[in-house]
């Protein structure tokens, strides 16, 4: 029998009153943004070939690279459609009302450029592009509390109040995404190992995103650029641009003192920490490093598409500096989700079967925007 | 190794000669006689034979450098110089140079697009991805309209798209103050008086709203922007609306407007003695300021920017990104040239075909 892990984990209660303070769960804690895997090694800086000489290395490298390059050929979309031993398509899932939820891309955010809607309107979009990516694995909703990286969870996680509801209700599974192929011999045996078992080469980034089991991709599947359709809104989730040592004013926008009149060495304090001699409940507001926290940007629509450089560009701001990891995925509010049961997108992600005749063009844009070799035309 | 014993101090100091030995027990705790018996330092003799680790646990354990004998090969004057040449920076490179070295891309193409810069901001910022597109786009409006190149101190007419407005276009002249930011982000300042209100309007450059933009006169100043304008007689930026357009040559280079404003008397907008302005009349400028406050502009107005390289670093860009920059502009330049030859072409055609018709 399953066991969900809100059943085999002793939440132990906490020993102090149960007060508002220590029932703030919009508290983010820093430990709560760890990369995963983090019970595994990335990187490794060992001289691989170090007896060799430097044009041996090189050629080694090389190799190395053109086999990494092979494998993601072999296992592209393009592959699939151009292969003679073509199996008959599987039945692909038909996207279903209030239950599925599909897998997401990784993104790496590179930049911003504006654009103008055929109203006259200024619109800003965020370019984000889509590395090679493949799926790695697929954790059931059932499996989810025998999955290491809630088995070994921190003691300190085992005094929160509350468990997040994906775990505690079992709708959804894990499904770990890899992208950025690179040289594995950057990496540990134990990161390799992770994508041998899906016949994949090492990569840089291990993604998870909540899908649901009719969503849901096996391992080696290949996730592309038009897994999004031009008007999709999506939700953009990333780490947020690092600031530094903050101060209270900076961090949690509190008023600090006065400037003047009189004001001794209290400008930029926090003030009083408690009341009546109380302890300082745990979450109080304090100086510490701010940003570098898992954010959202919610229902961004997908404004234009480019094939040319595999671009997204997504209306507004996406948290986190240029060049960092973003995870792109259908969006999860509610006005989105009913305008997908309309128009529901290719399920469970784009295969070569859903282009359309000819192709796509290099850009695809959205009806509302305008190109900017098209010149504005305003309704009297 | 043997540990020679150093030699007894002698009255000249200076004068007794360091065995080799004797080097070692500079790190020891020595006597002042061995101290004071220091000579200068002998040449270095071969690494192999003069470790720079010494056997001593107090004191000093390395050797400097000098002593140890590990002299860097030094650059000969003539390869430190190609360096400097190399790398844009320093004394000797001032902006009209750094632009003059990318001789491979004619002038004109850097007068005309001056936004294709990439931006002045960390590396970390910057892709070349991201700023490719705002160069494509660039391109790709300069098909729809002209824009005509321009600098600040120039006179431009704007005309943008206004609903309310009776033809639904609104037109504007005025005087360039500013232009600022890169690429699809560029924009630029006019300021004209209207009603005898000062007026200024900024627009965005690549904005489709704008209809048409007009250069009437072709001209620089001595500054990067015109702010001081807000402080001085309106009469230094009263421009006719009815203004004919001036014309002018593109291969002849831009007039430069060496004239000097006189400010009003003050408070000012801003500390205008303090940022360097050459379009400003300055003894008059002073004859305002307090001696305190004209030593301090004095100050400022000295020439050693050149001499800061972390200034000229950071507040340039590299000439290799502005030479590809400039290189991929040239470009879509010359495709922008065919592809107007081309609608020269079809729009003289579809003239003929419609003589045609009409007559036939």
């Amino acid at each position: 029998m399953a066991t969900a892990p809100h059943t085999w984990l002793r939440l132990v209660p906490s020993c102090r009153s149960y007060s508002k303070a220590t029932r703030l769960h919009k508290i983010d804690y820093p430990w709560k943004d760890e990369p995963k895997p983090h019970w595994v090694r990335q990187f490794e800086a060992r001289r691989v070939d170090a007896d060799l000489t430097p044009e041996n290395r090189d050629w080694l490298r090389q190799w190395r690279l053109q086999r990494v390059r092979d494998a993601v050929a072999s296992s592209s979309e393009a592959a699939a459609a151009a292969s003679p031993l073509k199996e008959p398509p599987a039945a692909r899932p038909l996207w279903t009302p209030r239950v599925s939820q599909r897998c997401g891309l990784v993104g790496i955010k590179l930049g911003i450029l504006p654009m103008w809607y055929r109203n006259g309107q200024k619109v800003h979009t965020t370019v984000v592009q889509i590395p090679d990516q493949r799926v790695l694995r697929w954790v059931p909703p059932e499996d989810l509390g025998n999955y290491a990286s809630l088995r070994e969870m921190r003691p300190y996680r085992l005094n929160q109040s509350f468990l997040p509801r994906w775990l505690t209700q079992q709708r959804w599974g894990l499904q770990l995404v890899g992208a950025v192929p690179a040289d594995p011999a950057n990496f540990t045996a134990q990161w390799c190992g992770i994508f041998k078992a899906a016949g994949l080469p090492p990569m840089r980034k291990i993604s998870r995103f909540l899908v649901s089991p009719d969503a849901s991709l096996q391992p080696g599947a290949c996730l592309g650029l038009h897994h999004f359709r031009v008007g999709d809104c999506v939700d953009v989730v990333a780490r947020t641009v690092n600031r530094g040592f903050q101060g209270v004013m900076e961090r949690h926008l509190m008023e600090g003192g006065p400037a003047a009149h009189g004001s001794t060495k209290f400008h930029r304090k926090m003030g009083s920490a408690a009341g009546g001699g109380g302890p300082i409940y745990r979450g109080k507001r304090m100086p510490g490093v701010m940003g570098n926290r898992f954010r959202a940007a919610r229902s961004l629509p997908v404004l234009r598409v480019n094939t040319k450089h595999r671009l997204l560009f997504i209306k507004g701001f996406t948290p986190g500096p240029p060049h960092s990891y973003c995870q792109i995925m259908d969006s999860w509010m509610l006005d989105v989700r009913r305008s997908l049961d309309a128009n529901p997108p290719p399920m469970p992600t784009y295969f070569a079967e859903d282009a359309p005749e000819g192709g796509y063009p290099e850009d695809v844009y959205h009806p509302d925007l305008l190109p900017y070799d098209q010149p504005l035309e305003l309704p009297d | 190794i043997q540990l020679e014993m150093p030699p007894a101090p002698s009255a000249a100091a200076g004068s007794c000669a360091l065995s080799l030995g004797s080097r070692f027990l500079f790190g020891c705790r020595v006597t002042a006689a061995h101290r004071f018996a220091a000579s200068p330092v002998q040449p270095p003799s071969p690494l192999h034979q003069q470790p720079h680790l010494q056997p001593c646990r107090q004191g000093r354990r390395w050797l400097r450098p000098e002593l140890r004998g590990v002299y860097k090969p030094r650059l000969s004057p003539e390869a430190m110089k190609e360096f400097w040449r190399l790398s844009g920076i320093g004394p000797d490179h001032s902006r009209a140079k750094a632009a003059d070295q990318q001789a491979e891309v004619p002038p004109e193409i850097k007068r005309l697009y001056q936004e294709a810069l990439p931006p002045i901001v960390s590396q970390d910022y910057r892709d070349p991805i991201v700023e490719s597109l705002h160069r494509a786009e660039m391109m790709r409006r300069r098909r729809v309209i002209n824009i005509p190149e321009f600098h600040v101190g120039s006179i431009l007419a704007v005309s943008v798209m206004d609903k309310h407005a009776p033809n639904k276009v609104n037109r504007f002249v005025g005087l360039c103050i500013l232009r600022r930011h890169t690429g699809l982000f560029t924009t630029f300042t006019l300021r004209n008086m209207v009603d005898q209100v000062c007026v200024q309007i900024e627009y965005e450059l690549y904005s489709p709203s704008i209809v048409s933009i007009q250069l009437l006169k072709l001209e620089r100043r001595l500054d990067d922007n015109l702010l001081y304008l807000m402080d001085a007689p309106h009469s230094h930026c009263t421009i006719p609306f009815d203004m004919v357009p001036e014309p002018y040559s593109r291969n002849d280079p831009v007039p430069v407007n060496r004239e000097r404003v006189r400010l009003n008397p003050p408070p000012w907008m801003c500390k205008w003695h303090l940022h360097g302005y050459q379009g400003i009349d300055l003894e008059h400028l002073y004859s305002y300021l307090s001696d305190k406050d004209v030593a301090k502009a004095i100050e400022f107005s000295k020439a050693y920017k050149r001499y800061d390289l972390l200034d000229q670093y950071l507040n340039r860009v590299p000439v290799p990104d502005a030479d590809y920059a400039f290189k991929d502009i040239f470009i879509q330049h010359q495709e922008l040239l065919q592809h107007q030859q081309q609608q020269q072409q079809s729009s003289k055609k579809s003239e003929v075909i419609s003589k045609l018709t009409g007559t036939a």
